[in-house]
């Protein structure tokens, strides 16, 4: 018996004396982008955040970037740091980086409490929406001591939406199915950005209110939907025109829908649409060249 | 391999075990993604602002994630050897008391309903896992002793009810959970290793370390439980205590384990089996032995996973399911006279 | 001569409306070797494990050395009982000298080693039994009547007065019963055990106990109580040197089958003969007592 008082005693002393060794830590507070010295290697932690460093003028700055970013092309050529759901810490911290630029996603706040506690200086953004990117644009340019260049970025993307949108008021919408896989039918939901491009460009999703963002649809909500444009993002690396052929041979199975009767179905460039980006305007273009293929003489 | 164990042969064994562990992890602590010279590292932190990188990777990342791996893999590795002596199973693993689906239903609940508090610097999602993982069993313990008293079917027959029902519920949780959420939890109940802060380190290695010590304690009964319950009791062996303890211990290490790392199968499988095969079923050995090497074992695979497809990082229990289920079938056919099966 | 064990009384039931054994009072003494024999049913095992403590009777009172079984501690019990059932294969593979070693435990150090005294007390257990050669062998690798002398050796380790066994020699081949019967003859006479066996070999039994139970069931089942007479309580159980429990008639009632029997010595010989047998009808069915 008294080999085991001795021995929950032992356990709990070692664990008070790793107490008042360390205590438990708290996580740093992020800091105040004022206050912090502007920083001179920059670490992007998503293909649209490095997108947004290079359009502040910051390109000679980001010293790595995730293997998934693949634009502006110089971009490509940097140090990888693993990819944006999957990060790789000992890359980031060979970079040496003054300023790590992070999403608020899952896959990327357990990496952020992990530098942060070694020290290092972490900025998280949510990019979910058009509204959330502009002012995510805002504060990386705080951060990054660009405040004017995000400023004038970010009215520059308002101004050229404004203009599309002008173009489109007071002409119907076409109820647009945006589909991001086949088998088994996933599409976009009403509460993704995808939605928010699609009215811009002034259609509207034929999907009703959903709980999940991209959820699997039936056959039936499909037919009840009346949707009239069918969109597909390319898989990338594809050629545009088989994957067109194949989409048309996977929807001939439902010839009732309106889309599929008027063989309004488009596979388009994945690159501007896949995520939000400065390039926004042109994925608002892209998807505005199927909803009005009169006006874009195609 | 048979005769009877001495405390110089065990003490031996169990040194040079350690010193093959002490061996693996620095040797170890050399691998990642980036390559990181000694010297270069041992020049020191640098400043604040300009950080040594060798020093910080191997300091900060590497060695607290070889660390993590070692008391993980001790966990789990004890805890498996002891669960299998007392349900009389050598296909027994620590999760097969309904710890798996109990951290996971704690770690899908901590996601869904977004509670943010955390306990001494362990994440929301590491702490209802554990309290899962825990909960899980003593609700399996207490079902389990409904059917009679000592009697290991019934509680293997409770697991497996658990089990179910949780997993239902985990599914019934994902089908409404954001994706996100949904994504987080498996994400994090796949198995991962990342390196923890000091405190955490240090506390749990000292929790692990001090159950398995108590669990030595109580080993020589538990060779006698693990050949036959009614010859344990008339040989004047308390064979209730002794399962509520075995059990109630290594449940413990292993929810600890579970709450730093995830699920990662395998370990507590095939390292006491293995352990077993070599050394013969003597639990005053196997543990220890079994510890240590699990300890080995998870080191070696955590840093395969991270090395094999860099800068990728496969799941910790893919590489321990790959390397665990051939290094198996090899020494069983080694050694296929000394496995028994019951007939 | 001491009365090690005592029954006064006991009865005990697996479910309530079903007695299985219906106050039984007996005393047995030290140093005796008793055989339990009876048919299918009849509560030997129960009875066996009455004894050795792992069942509580429903009323009667079981004394050990003059003590109440319910006031020794499950440690104390095993210095004085040690239990021998069927042999079997466990799930680990431990070997010879390890299993018989295990009977040590309660005595193990603070760390879990046995001292010099266990091993001393595992090498005689070893070559009373006549295992000493198998001692690094694991069980496994043995033949049926090895594993069994390897557990009676066991108990043998605990060291304790008094020894049950649940029939030891089924499943053994004709030497390796007389092996084990000579074995338990000489571990009574040179360490003075008191020993309980259950036996279905009613000859063996003659031959090598002292003194007999025979148990009969005694709720008898609803077919059999419209064939043959009532049971009286008295013939629930009978005790007594074998000698007087052991006849042709209270074997053929206990039974339900006709016996032969003939005197070899001291002792005789039973041989059951059912209706097909070949000597049927052409044996004088006793040719004495």
């Amino acid at each position: 018996m008294r080999r085991w008082v001795l021995l929950l005693a032992a356990m709990m002393a070692w664990n008070i004396a790793g107490y008042a060794l360390w205590r438990a830590p708290r996580v740093d507070a992020v800091v105040p982008p004022a206050e912090a010295p502007r920083p001179e290697r920059i670490v992007s932690m998503a293909p649209n955040l490095t997108e947004i460093l290079y359009a502040l003028g910051l390109g000679e700055n980001v010293v790595a970037v995730t293997s998934d970013s693949d634009y502006p092309p110089q971009a490509a050529g940097k140090p990888s740091v693993g990819s944006f759901w999957l990060p790789d810490i000992e890359a980031v911290i060979a970079g040496r980086p003054d300023l790590i630029v992070t999403l608020e996603i899952p896959q990327q706040t357990n990496l952020v409490v992990r530098l942060r506690r070694m020290g290092y200086r972490c900025l998280g953004v949510s990019i979910w929406t058009v509204d959330e990117f502009f002012r995510a644009v805002e504060t990386i340019g705080q951060a990054t001591g660009q405040p004017v260049q995000a400023q004038s970025l970010v009215s520059g993307i308002r101004q050229d939406i404004r203009r599309l949108t002008e173009t489109r008021a007071g002409k119907d919408q076409p109820r647009v199915l945006w589909v991001v896989q086949r088998e088994p039918l996933r599409v976009a939901g009403r509460n993704t950005f995808i939605n928010e491009l699609i009215e811009l460009a002034g259609g509207q999703n034929a999907i009703g209110p959903t709980l999940h963002k991209y959820p699997p649809i039936g056959a039936e909500q499909v037919i009840g939907a009346n949707v009239e444009v069918i969109v597909e993002p390319a898989m990338t690396g594809g050629d545009l025109v088989e994957q067109r052929r194949q989409a048309l041979a996977y929807w001939s199975h439902l010839p009732r829908i309106p889309a599929v009767a008027n063989g309004r179905i488009y596979v388009i460039d994945p690159d501007a649409v896949s995520r939000l980006s400065p390039r926004l305007c042109q994925g608002i273009e892209s998807i505005a060249a199927c909803l009005w293929p009169a006006d874009s003489g195609g | 391999m048979n005769s009877l164990l001495s405390p110089r042969m065990l003490l031996t064994r169990t040194i040079a075990a350690v010193v093959l562990l002490v061996a693996v992890m620095v040797l170890c602590s050399l691998v990642g993604t980036q390559t990181v010279s000694l010297r270069a590292a041992l020049a020191g932190p640098g400043s604040p602002t300009a950080p040594n990188p060798d020093y910080e990777i191997l300091l900060h990342v590497r060695i607290p994630r070889i660390l993590l791996a070692a008391i993980v893999g001790a966990a789990l590795a004890g805890a498996g050897a002891v669960f299998q002596a007392v349900l009389r199973n050598p296909l027994a693993d620590p999760y097969i008391l309904g710890v798996s689906s109990g951290a996971g239903l704690g770690a899908m609940l901590a996601v869904v309903s977004g509670v943010n508090w955390t306990l001494w610097g362990r994440s929301p999602i590491a702490v209802f896992a554990f309290l899962g993982a825990l909960g899980t069993v003593w609700l399996v313990w207490t079902i389990g002793r409904i059917t009679g008293k000592f009697h290991v079917t019934g509680l293997l027959l409770a697991g497996v009810v658990v089990n179910a029902c949780f997993s239902a519920i985990i599914m019934f949780l994902t089908s409404v959970a954001r994706s996100q959420d949904v994504y987080a939890t498996v994400f994090w109940l796949m198995g991962n290793m990342a390196e923890e802060d000091p405190f955490v380190l240090w506390a749990s290695g000292g929790c692990v370390a001090a159950g398995l010590v108590g669990l030595f304690f109580i080993s020589a009964p538990l060779n006698v439980i693990s050949f036959g319950q009614t010859d344990a009791q008339s040989m004047g062996i308390h064979v209730e205590r002794v399962q509520f303890i075995t059990l109630a211990i290594s449940s413990f290490i292993t929810a600890v384990a579970v709450s730093l790392s995830g699920l990662i199968g395998f370990a507590g499988l095939i390292v006491p089996h293995a352990v077993r095969l070599v050394f013969g079923p003597d639990h005053r050995q196997l543990l220890p032995l079994s510890s240590v090497m699990g300890a080995v074992f998870l080191v070696v695979a955590d840093t395969i996973a991270r090395r094999v497809v860099a800068p990728a990082q496969l799941p910790v229990g893919v590489i321990t399911a790959m390397i665990g289920g051939p290094f198996f079938l090899i020494l069983l056919m080694r050694y296929n006279r000394r496995v028994y099966w019951l007939s | 001569m001491t009365t090690c064990i005592r029954l006064n009384q006991v009865t005990f039931a697996y479910r309530p409306e079903l007695p299985v054994l219906k106050d039984i009072s007996l005393a047995v003494e030290t140093g005796v070797f008793l055989a339990v024999i009876g048919p299918n049913g009849a509560g030997k095992s129960t009875l066996i494990r009455l004894l050795a403590g792992l069942l509580r009777p429903q009323s009667g009172t079981i004394s050990i050395d003059g003590k109440d079984i319910r006031s020794y501690s499950r440690r104390e019990l095993a210095t004085k009982v040690a239990l021998v059932q069927q042999e079997f294969v466990p799930a680990f593979g431990f070997s010879v000298s390890e299993t018989v070693l295990m009977a040590r435990t309660p005595h193990f150090s603070q760390l879990g080693f046995e001292g010099r005294e266990d091993r001393r007390i595992v090498a005689d257990a070893l070559a009373m039994t006549d295992t000493a050669a198998l001692a690094a062998r694991p069980l496994a690798d043995l033949s049926g009547g090895e594993r069994q002398r390897v557990f009676i050796a066991r108990a043998l380790a605990q060291d304790t007065p008094i020894l049950l066994l649940d029939e030891p020699t089924s499943f053994l081949d004709l030497k390796h019963q007389v092996a084990i019967y000579d074995l338990l003859k000489s571990i009574q006479r040179e360490k003075a055990r008191t020993i309980i066996a259950i036996t279905h070999d009613i000859n063996l039994a003659a031959q090598y106990c002292d003194q007999a139970l025979l148990l009969q069931p005694c709720s008898a089942a609803p077919e059999e109580s419209r064939t043959r007479r009532s049971l009286k309580p008295a013939d629930h159980y009978r005790v007594g040197r074998t000698s007087e429990v052991l006849k042709r008639e209270t074997l053929e009632e206990a039974f339900g089958i006709r016996m032969f029997s003939v005197p070899v010595g001291i002792e005789n010989v039973f041989l059951p003969l059912g209706k097909m047998a070949k000597d049927t009808g052409r044996a004088p069915l006793s040719n004495t007592m």
